[in-house]
Order: structure tokens, then C-alpha cells, then sequence
């Protein structure tokens, strides 16, 4: 059985059989499968089996690229203001916590919406103030520490609200479909994307490793900065 | 001139068979040749064919005919040669077309910049005193019968400069800075398109190189270099608010205004353009509104977002857009 | 020795006159006269002094030549090693702590980084307890358009008021004695990125400020405000027409280029210099026997020069005006069409050398780009433009024609890396201050030794947010070490000798009459130095990396006193002030991977130190 098997799975591999120059051998190679159809019966099951996994693996593949590479032009963006629950900045709430499910900003498993937040990152000069992750003007975004909220929605309300310590509004000025990618491409620079859903190396001069490779930082609550703190 | 007028004219003048520059003209004339070389090649190969399926056959010749295969042998050398030395003949005129194509540029030619971006082309007047430069987009004026010197740089992918009646292909690489240069003969639009796949909208980024005569491409260009005329009426005043409080400020600019974004094409002279969206639409107000409120549904997957205006707003701002000559 | 500095000071106690300061040599004892006899037998401090008494300290520089000299001998090289704390203050704020004290009439004032607290402290009490305390309460929104840490560099103090910035370009004058606010004005608008971060200065009873934002496309100016009412009374572009830039009859500038009608304009692309930059974010000097004040440009906007062809003036420059109506009487430009963000802020250190056999009015700059200059300051000739660091941007500066002579394979591009650019951004010396000593005859230069790799990258103004268009990454220079203090003299046009330090000097330093020179590192060792040999005489370790400006003043008890803010922060300690995170090389800027391990070396806080002899 093993030794079949060896000889089996993809065209072009070379059995011990070899590519079909030596006919009258009869172990199970696809290619022998081409040539002689009507072969032993054995080998054409062997044939079937490793082709349907072929199949099955590569319809797996390519769905979930699908999804990774979806890109929807003529849908409507989406909407700030008219599916989304209230955002939240704290988990505390008085009465019994309403738990509302894990939101997920329409880019997250999205690779094209990701790489486009990048391109909108750069352009719009969220990279003047944040550079590539490590901050300067404005507070990292690589790091675990967030101070105004982690999750899609929060930053989707960071961006366009602004916040009080020098973040600046953009809403109305950038779309919310952008800002969702723009969003989602915040998200991965500190690791909580899918590492096939991130952006890999940029052609630009590198400053930092590509964000596909940033492990995962789990989102810490930080304090307001303490510039922001009066006496 | 009407919109359609103009634009039977250019789609008159887009095929590569119609050369109107002496570049364009040497590529003609060696693809006639070819052409020319290839038909008499292939009619004489299909006559040799013929010849040799229906010809009469004598007795059956003994295998080897000494006389027979010494024949074979001359006849299979010649055209052997024959066909080395067309070929051979073609390299060498080729080349020679390439080295005209290629040759340096005069002092007289004019320096234009044109840099690719996904799907746009922008367009860069370059001069040695810095207040004469002037930005504009997917439009190229040049002045007719006088070489025209093209930097061509990309933004982001590879794509590739066609105007096909007027010059050869020339790719724009990231990263590298290549050239080209061409000469129109004679005033006229000429159509280009985007040569090289670059993404969704490969296939509408296309361009108009308008060769103009000497004294209207000067009042052009000085016309191009000046600031963006200022809103005399109300409803072009509320334009301008309308274009700075908006998505719009973020990614174009109207030089003497606050809007300095390069992302988008240059707005400053957007009225004296003839087409928008990169040659894909002729530049009229209904054209500009569809535009504005939705790109993507005339170009999906370019950069614009779609942008959803109060329709008073809009008016307004087409109005403003509509001034800016 | 006492009776001396009684005669100095006899006026002490009453009203602030401005005298002209005491000569260092009736002050000198014996045994320096000959030490210094390889210099002329009078270099005077200058004639420009104007600090009123000794003893006080009414504006960072000292005076408004900008000597940073302290003529009291109290504290000796001899026995400053004996030097201990005195008392403490903590500013309760975790930003770069830049700005020098005052000291004046007893009260010592402090401005701390944003929110720019202005404290003033009883000196006659003991441990200084506060007087009152004047809250400004700047915009917060101001935070997002300070490029380089939220800090302030001090106030200024004439007539009985105070006189500083807070972040959100507001100029605020405060009475000294109460603490109440006379007038505030505003200057300038953070949406256009504009904010202040500079220390006034107060000339003829004018408030000189000017802004910060070379890095969000401001339009850079100089404004002079009246210093009772706080109203308008002139204003300076740095780019623009000739009528912005205050360019009339009287200006002779003394080389070709930069003659000719309206260059604010005709050097810039379009209507570029509206966005050009240019700030005057540094120091500003005065000569009253000239009656100009001298002040540098900062750098162009945006750092990546592919969109702004030509010379781009007045940035990277320096003016010498009329400070009663601002009239420019001449100019210089240290960096034409600047590629390397060398903003020309310097201090500007007025003397009266002897040069080639003369006597000269020069002023002296260490510049951002690697020279030391001196120039005549009543014509603006460049007498000379030595190195004082490590420089591979350009090959010498042409001393006929006043141009730096480029290297063209140095200049950023879009989308090409270029490398090993010496010195980097911050050039061979930012911001901090210099002092000068008469006795000495040396200068002390607190600076850097830095490179950077840099690429130009697509440049889009948004009015409030960066417009820079350059991925920067810094490291150090060759040697490994990354600070430098030099001593520099500009008669002989070299270092004396210079000190080597870990981490750039981002504190200023300042030198007294007993020939001790005080500087700061950013690691937290406060130092003293024999100001003629550079030997290091006492260190003490305050609680966090110091990027302020020391200063030497007389307590109410006789003593003398050195005081200095710790507080790490300033563009080099922003990874500490900020948070940042090491593994962006380009975050601040390209700072932070030159400063990786500055987290380890200290951490932030602010705290005054003040010491003294026991």
C-alpha cells in the first residue's frame, strides 16, 4: 500500500516507475493512469481517491481566498450611523450588561481591503503623525496599548470623531468604506489579523517588519496620555 | 466642437495605422514591410505546398539518387538561407528604427513629466524657473511639429504610454525613471491608452496628447501655470465650500486654495479638460455629477470613493468645477 | 570678592535697570589674567550685555547677545565637586522638560511642556514654595500638531511681567507678582498646524514670537506684540511677496542671490510657499548699539524637496530687522532649496572679535548642517564656516558666493533610498544652547553625532496633518556615540577638546566666571566641566534624562545657585515622553531607532534640581 502511494498524488512526480517510459510497469503514477485508462482496477481507485482530495483541497483554498480576495465596488458602503449599536468605550454599564456579540468591521478577513487601508494609511498621512506603527506625534499603534478602544468599531469612531488629545476628525472627509479599511489595516499592525488577511513587505525603504509577521498583541487598556492630565 | 464631435475625432485617430509623427511613421513603414515581406513569404509557401501535394509524380525515383538528394540539399540551403537573410535583414532594420526612436533629445524639445498612478495620469510642466511649473492630469498638451521630451515615472505599478498614432509604447517601472520622445506633425487629438495590465481600471486609463499650434499651447501652458481662478458668483463660492468642507479636499487639489492632496488628479483647470476619469468620459456636467455622487459605478474598484452630496451642494460645486478653466 | 559683586549689584534690590553688564575683568582675580594672556587683553563679553543685575536670570539666553554666562565666581572649578542639592520641585508632568528658568527679583519662574503651567517659586523662603501658579489651558487639540514632544522652551521677563507661549499659539503676559493674566493673544491657528513652542524674547518693548509647524505646511512668521497690551504691532513672513516678508529699501543683503524683487515667491513651484514652512520656532538676539535683532528660519515644508524646486527662500535662512517696525536690513540663507530639514534656528551669539588684525561686530552660529559660522552682523558676509561634526551633505560652504557646495548623490527623491546622511535630520546641533565664556574665549556647543537613511515618498498637503513625505531612519554617526559637548574656539576655528557621550546632549549648557561649565545628559547625569580643559569636576543623577537649559543665579541668601528642569523629552527623548515603540525605525521621525535604548537609561518625570555649594 505504501509503496503505491509513494508513486501516486501529482502529475510529473517520478515514481519508482518513471515517467512512463518503461509501459510495461504497472504501479499507479496519474501519468500511467493517462496513458493505460483501463488499467488495473486498484490503481484507478487510488487515481480517484487522491484526485478527489486534490479537488476537496483546492475548492478549500480557493473559497476562503475568495472571501480573502472579495471585492464588492458596487455595493453601498457601509454606514456609520445605521446598523451599528452604540460603541462603547468601557465595559461598565449600569443595570445587567447588555453583551452584544463581537463586531467585526466589514475589511477584517478581507486581504484587498487591508492592503488598500495601507495605501489610505500612507496617503492621508495617518503615517505623519503614527509613522509606520511605532507613533511620534500620535501614540503607537503596534503596541497593546489602547487608549481609546480596540476593537474595529472604536477605531472606526476614533477616526472619524477625532479625540480630544490631538487626534484629528475625519469624518465627512474620508468615506466610511475607507475608513472601515483603514481601520482594519490599524488592526493588523499589532497582529490581530489573520496572518493571510495582513500586508506583507512594502517596496518602500523597511522600517519595520511586515505586519503579516507581527505576533499578536493582546489589546491593553491604556490610561488617557498623561499630557492630557490637569491638576 | 461638440463633445461627440470630439470624440469621433479622437476615436478616428487612435489606430496605430494612422502614424502622425515621424516616430509613429517609422514603426508604419517597417510593419508594412514586414507585412509586405510576409504576405510574398507566405504566398510563396503556399504555393510550394500546393506544388508539392498536386504535383504529377514520375515513376517511383530509387531511395537514394545521388542527383536527387544533392537537389533536395540545394533547394532546402536556399531557402534556408533565404530565410536567414530576410530575417537577419528585418533585425537590422529593426534596430535601425529603434536607434531613431531612441535618439538623444535636442535643446529644443520640451520636458513634460508624466508620472503613472492607478488609474490617472499626472502630468508635469517642468521648467528651469520654479514658478513656471504647472500640474495637470491625462491630458498632454504639446506644441505640434516640435519634439517633446517625456520623463515617465510611476506611482505605484507598471504602466505603459501608447499613443499609437503618435509614438511608441514606453513602459512607466516604479523605481525607475524612463523616457521617451515624440514629435506630432500636425495640431490634432490624439488618443492614448494605458499599455501595461495594471489593475481594474487597466482598461480605461487612457489619455488625449492634443498638439496644438505654437501660440495657443504658450497661452495654454501660461494659463495652466496660474492659480485656480477665483469664484465670482455666489453659487460658485458655495462650490468652494462645498469642495473644502467635503472628501474632496483630501485627495485633489485647486492651487491658491487650501486643497494640496496629490492622491487625485490636479482640479485646478479641470474646466479646460475634455475628458475626466482618464479619458473615459467626455467632461460634461452630467458626466461630472454621475461622477462625483458614484465612480465606482463607471469605473469599480477606482480610488474615488462614491460621495453622497446634498443635490444643492452638488449644483453648486459643479458650477465652481465647471469655473475652474 | 564680595564687595565686587556688591558694587555690580548694589541695584539689586530696586528697579531693573538695563545696564550694561559688568565687565568680566574688574571681577577677575590675578592668576586668571595671565592664563588668558594668549587672548586679547580685553575680549569683552560683548557690548551688547543687557541682563540688568547679576545674579538674576531674566531670559533663557541670559542677554541678548546670548552668551549664557554667568559672571558669579561663588562656584569655582575648584570646588564645585563639593556642589550638593539644594531643593527640589516636581512639575507633575511627564513631557520633555525644555525651557530654562527665570530668576528674577527672588522668585524663580518656571514654564513647564503642554499644558504649560507658568510657576513662579519663592526663593526666600526655604524649599521655595510656590507663589501662585498661572494655568494657560491651551487647546487640547494642540497636541496633534506639535511635531517633536509637547515642550516649551521658556519665557521671558520685562517689566514687571512675564512673557511666554503655550502650545496652541497663544502668547500669554502674565504679571509677576500676582500671577494674574494682563493679556493673551492669539497668534496662530493649530488647524493650519501652526503651534509655539519657542521663548520670547522682549526688545524695545516688543514680545518677539514666532511659530512652529514646518512639519503641517505652515507658513512660518515672526510677530513682534506690544508688550503692555499684547496688540499686533508687526508681523514677518518668512516666505511670500516682499511686502509679507517686511522687504523694503533698506535691505542690502550682502550676497547675490539673495537679491532681487519678491525671491519669498519666485523660488517656490505655484503658491508653495503659502505651505513652505519656515518657521522661527528658535532664538532670537539683539545688538542695541546696531539696533537689530538677528533670528533663523526653520526648515522648508515638506522635507521631500521634489515638489518644491528652487531656492525656497526665506526658509533655512536668517534676518537681521528693525525691531521697532520689522524691516528686514539684511538676510542670509544657510540652506538653499534645503533637502535635509535643516532648519536654521539656532542661537545666534553676538561678540566683537578680532579677526584677521580687526576688530569685528560678528555673530556666531553653530548650524544645524555641520558649520560653525561667523558672519559679520552688520553686513551678513560669511567670514568663515568651519565643521564641527561629522558632514558627508555637503563638501565646504563657498565662502565667494555664500552657498553650501552640494553632494547630489545625498538628496532625498521619491521612491529612492538614500543613505548615510551625516549629519541626519536633527543636524549636528538642534535647538539646544550654547554658552559662551569671555574668560575662556570658548564656546560650549551641546550636540550630536547622527546619520540617517531616508526616502522620499509621495507628498500630500492636508491642512492640520504632517506634511513631511519622507520615511526617515537615524542611527549613529561614526564612533558610535551619539552626543557630543564641544569646545569651540572661534578664533582659532577648532574644538579645544571636546566630550564624547553615549546620547545626544540635548540639554544647553551654560558657563560661569568660575570656569565651570554645566551641561545635562539624557540619561539623568547633571554635569560639571573645568570649563578650560573639559575635565569632569562633579555628576549627580537626577530623576530622569535632562533636555533643559541650565541656568546660574544668586539666592536671596548670597549663595550661588545652579538650577536645572529634568524630564526627558524633546524630539530625541520622545520615545520616552511619547511611549513610542522601538520597532518602528521611522516612528518620531527616524529618532527612535537611534534611541532604542533610551527606554532602559531612564525614565520620564519632571523635576527642578537646584544645588549648591554646602
Amino acid at each position: 500500500m505504501s509503496s503505491r502511494f509513494r508513486n501516486t498524488a501529482f502529475a510529473g512526480q517520478r515514481g519508482r516507475s518513471g515517467y512512463g517510459c518503461h509501459p510495461e510497469r504497472s504501479e499507479g503514477t496519474i501519468a500511467m493512469a493517462f496513458n493505460r485508462p483501463f488499467g488495473s482496477f486498484a490503481s484507478l481507485r487510488m487515481t480517484i481517491a487522491s484526485l478527489r482530495m486534490t479537488i476537496f483541497a483546492t475548492t478549500v483554498l480557493t473559497l476562503v481566498g475568495c472571501q480573502r480576495e472579495e471585492r464588492n465596488f458596487q455595493g453601498m458602503p457601509p454606514s456609520a450611523t445605521s446598523t451599528m449599536p452604540a460603541t462603547r468605550q468601557t465595559g461598565l454599564q449600569p443595570g445587567p450588561p447588555v453583551r452584544s456579540g463581537p463586531m467585526n468591521g466589514p475589511y477584517e478577513q478581507n486581504a484587498y481591503g487591508v492592503s488598500q487601508g495601507k495605501t489610505l494609511y500612507n496617503q492621508f498621512n495617518c503615517s505623519g503623525c503614527h509613522f509606520q506603527g511605532g507613533g511620534g506625534i500620535g501614540p503607537p499603534l503596534m503596541d497593546d496599548q489602547w487608549v481609546y478602544g480596540s476593537s474595529p468599531e472604536n477605531i472606526f469612531e476614533t477616526i472619524v470623531e477625532g479625540r480630544p488629545n490631538g487626534m484629528p476628525s475625519f469624518g465627512g472627509k474620508i468615506s466610511p468604506d475607507q475608513i472601515w479599511q483603514i481601520t482594519a489595516y490599524v488592526r493588523s499592525m499589532s497582529g490581530l489579523l489573520r496572518k493571510d488577511v495582513a500586508t506583507g513587505r512594502n517596496d518602500d525603504m523597511q522600517v519595520r517588519s511586515q505586519e503579516q509577521a507581527a505576533d499578536k498583541a493582546k489589546p491593553v487598556q491604556s490610561v488617557i496620555p498623561p499630557s492630557a492630565e490637569r491638576q | 466642437m461638440t463633445a461627440s464631435g470630439m470624440l469621433s475625432l479622437i476615436q478616428q485617430s487612435h489606430s496605430v495605422l494612422n502614424p502622425s509623427s515621424p516616430q509613429a511613421r517609422l514603426i508604419d513603414r517597417l510593419w508594412d514591410a514586414m507585412y509586405l515581406v510576409s504576405v510574398i513569404v507566405f504566398l510563396l509557401v503556399v504555393a510550394a505546398l500546393l506544388w508539392g501535394t498536386f504535383r504529377r509524380r514520375g515513376p517511383e525515383a530509387p531511395e537514394t539518387d545521388p542527383g536527387r538528394e544533392r537537389s533536395l540539399t540545394t533547394a532546402v540551403s536556399i531557402a534556408t538561407a533565404l530565410t536567414v537573410l530576410i530575417l537577419f535583414g528585418f533585425l537590422i532594420y529593426d534596430v535601425a528604427v529603434g536607434r531613431q526612436l531612441t535618439r538623444g533629445f535636442g535643446k529644443e524639445a520640451l520636458q513634460i513629466r508624466v508620472i503613472g498612478h492607478q488609474w490617472w495620469w499626472e502630468v508635469q510642466y517642468r521648467d528651469s524657473i520654479p514658478k513656471n511649473w504647472a500640474t495637470t492630469a491625462n491630458e498632454i498638451h504639446i506644441p505640434a511639429g516640435r519634439p517633446v521630451a517625456l520623463e515617465l515615472l510611476s506611482n505605484d505599478v507598471i504602466h505603459s504610454f501608447w499613443p499609437p498614432t503618435i509614438s511608441q509604447k514606453r513602459d512607466l517601472i516604479p523605481g525607475k525613471d524612463n523616457s521617451l520622445w515624440l514629435q506630432a506633425d500636425t495640431p490634432g487629438v490624439y488618443r492614448g491608452q494605458c499599455a501595461e495590465y495594471c489593475g481594474n481600471q487597466h482598461a480605461k486609463m487612457g489619455f488625449l496628447v492634443i498638439a496644438d499650434r505654437p501660440d495657443s499651447f504658450a497661452s495654454w501652458l501660461a494659463r495652466q501655470r496660474d492659480t485656480a481662478l477665483t469664484p465670482t458668483t455666489a453659487l460658485t463660492r458655495r462650490g468652494q465650500e462645498v469642495f473644502l468642507a467635503s472628501t474632496c479636499v483630501m485627495c485633489h487639489a485647486i492651487s491658491g486654495t487650501p486643497a494640496g492632496s496629490r492622491i487625485g488628479p490636479d482640479l485646478t483647470h479641470l474646466a479646460s479638460r475634455q475628458t475626466i476619469a482618464a479619458g473615459t468620459l467626455p467632461n460634461t456636467r452630467g458626466n461630472l455629477a454621475g461622477w462625483i455622487v458614484n465612480p465606482q459605478s463607471i469605473k469599480p474598484g477606482t480610488r474615488m470613493p462614491p460621495n453622497q452630496l446634498d443635490p444643492n451642494d452638488l449644483q453648486a460645486l459643479l458650477a465652481y468645477l465647471e469655473s475652474l478653466k | 570678592m564680595s564687595s565686587q559683586l556688591g558694587r555690580c549689584t548694589s541695584l539689586a534690590g530696586g528697579a531693573l535697570l538695563v545696564l550694561l553688564g559688568c565687565s568680566g575683568t574688574a571681577d577677575r582675580p590675578a592668576e586668571t589674567a595671565e592664563q588668558t594672556s594668549s587672548l586679547p587683553s580685553r575680549v569683552p563679553v560683548t557690548t551688547t550685555d543687557s541682563s540688568g543685575d547679576d545674579g538674576q536670570w531674566i531670559m533663557p539666553a541670559r542677554n541678548y547677545a546670548s552668551t549664557r554666562y554667568s559672571s558669579l565666581t561663588q562656584i569655582t572649578a575648584q570646588n564645585v565637586a563639593q556642589l550638593q542639592l539644594a531643593w527640589t520641585f516636581s512639575t507633575g508632568l511627564t513631557r520633555g522638560h525644555e525651557a530654562a528658568p527665570l530668576v528674577v527679583e527672588n522668585t524663580m519662574y518656571i514654564v513647564t511642556p503642554f499644558p504649560n503651567y507658568l510657576y513662579a517659586l519663592d526663593l526666600t523662603q526655604p524649599g521655595a514654595p510656590t507663589k501662585w501658579t498661572y494655568k494657560p489651558d491651551p487647546a487640547l487639540a494642540s497636541q496633534g500638531v506639535a511635531c517633536c514632544d509637547l515642550v516649551n522652551r521658556g519665557a521671558a521677563y520685562w517689566d514687571g511681567k512675564i512673557y511666554f507661549n503655550s502650545l496652541d499659539a497663544t502668547t500669554h503676559a502674565v504679571d509677576a507678582k500676582t500671577g494674574k493674566s494682563v493679556w493673551r493673544t492669539r497668534v496662530g491657528d493649530i488647524n493650519k498646524g501652526e503651534s509655539t513652542t519657542m521663548a520670547p524674547l522682549v526688545v524695545k518693548g516688543k514680545v518677539l514670537v514666532g511659530n512652529s509647524g514646518g512639519e503641517f505646511g505652515i507658513r512660518g512668521w515672526l510677530t513682534a506684540l506690544d508688550a503692555n497690551t499684547g496688540k499686533l504691532a508687526w508681523r514677518a513672513y518668512t516666505t511670500g511677496p516682499d511686502q509679507d516678508v517686511l522687504i523694503g529699501s533698506r535691505f542690502k543683503p550682502f550676497y547675490s542671490q539673495d537679491r532681487g524683487k519678491d525671491l519669498g515667491v519666485s523660488t517656490w513651484p505655484g503658491d508653495a510657499w503659502k505651505i513652505g514652512g519656515g518657521g522661527v520656532w528658535g532664538w532670537i538676539s539683539y545688538d542695541p548699539d546696531l539696533d537689530l535683532i538677528y533670528y533663523g528660519t526653520a526648515n522648508p515644508g515638506p522635507w521631500n524637496p521634489d515638489v518644491r524646486p528652487g531656492d525656497n527662500k526665506w526658509t533655512a535662512a536668517m534676518f537681521a530687522r528693525d525691531p521697532d517696525n520689522g524691516e528686514a536690513v539684511w538676510a542670509y540663507q544657510w540652506s538653499p532649496h534645503d533637502l535635509f530639514d535643516y532648519d536654521g534656528v539656532n542661537e545666534l551669539v553676538l561678540l566683537d572679535l578680532p579677526i584677521k588684525g580687526q576688530t569685528r561686530k560678528v555673530l556666531i552660529r553653530p548650524e544645524r548642517d555641520g558649520y560653525i559660522y561667523v558672519l559679520d552682523r552688520t553686513t551678513g558676509e560669511v567670514l568663515s564656516a568651519d565643521p564641527y561634526g561629522y558632514i558627508t551633505t555637503t563638501k565646504g560652504i563657498d565662502l565667494k558666493t555664500g552657498r553650501p557646495i552640494e553632494v547630489p548623490e545625498k538628496a532625498p527623491q521619491t521612491g529612492k533610498v538614500v543613505r548615510e546622511i551625516c549629519p541626519a535630520a536633527p543636524g549636528t546641533k538642534d535647538w539646544q544652547p550654547s554658552s559662551y565664556s569671555p574668560r575662556t574665549g570658548l564656546l560650549y556647543i551641546p550636540h550630536q553625532n547622527l546619520c540617517q537613511d531616508e526616502e522620499g515618498v509621495e507628498a500630500n498637503y492636508i491642512a492640520g496633518t504632517p506634511y513631511v513625505a519622507a520615511i526617515v531612519k537615524m542611527y549613529a554617526g561614526p564612533g558610535g556615540h551619539r552626543g557630543e559637548l564641544t569646545a569651540w574656539n572661534p578664533l582659532q576655528r577648532k574644538a579645544a577638546w571636546k566630550i564624547k557621550e553615549k546620547f545626544p546632549v540635548w540639554s544647553g549648557t551654560v558657563v560661569t566666571a568660575g570656569d565651570v561649565v554645566f551641561y545635562g545628559t539624557m540619561d539623568g547625569w547633571f554635569k560639571a566641566l573645568n570649563a578650560r580643559d573639559g575635565t569632569e569636576l562633579w555628576r549627580f543623577k537626577v530623576g530622569s534624562g535632562i533636555v533643559g537649559q541650565p541656568i546660574v543665579y544668586r539666592g536671596p541668601d548670597g549663595k550661588e545657585y545652579v538650577a536645572v528642569l529634568s524630564g526627558v523629552g524633546g524630539w530625541a527623548g520622545a520615545v520616552v515622553a511619547g511611549g513610542l515603540d522601538v520597532r518602528d525605525s521611522s516612528a518620531a521621525l527616524g529618532f527612535v531607532n537611534a534611541m532604542k535604548d533610551l527606554p532602559q537609561a531612564t525614565t520620564k518625570g519632571g523635576m527642578l534640581y537646584v544645588f549648591a555649594l554646602p
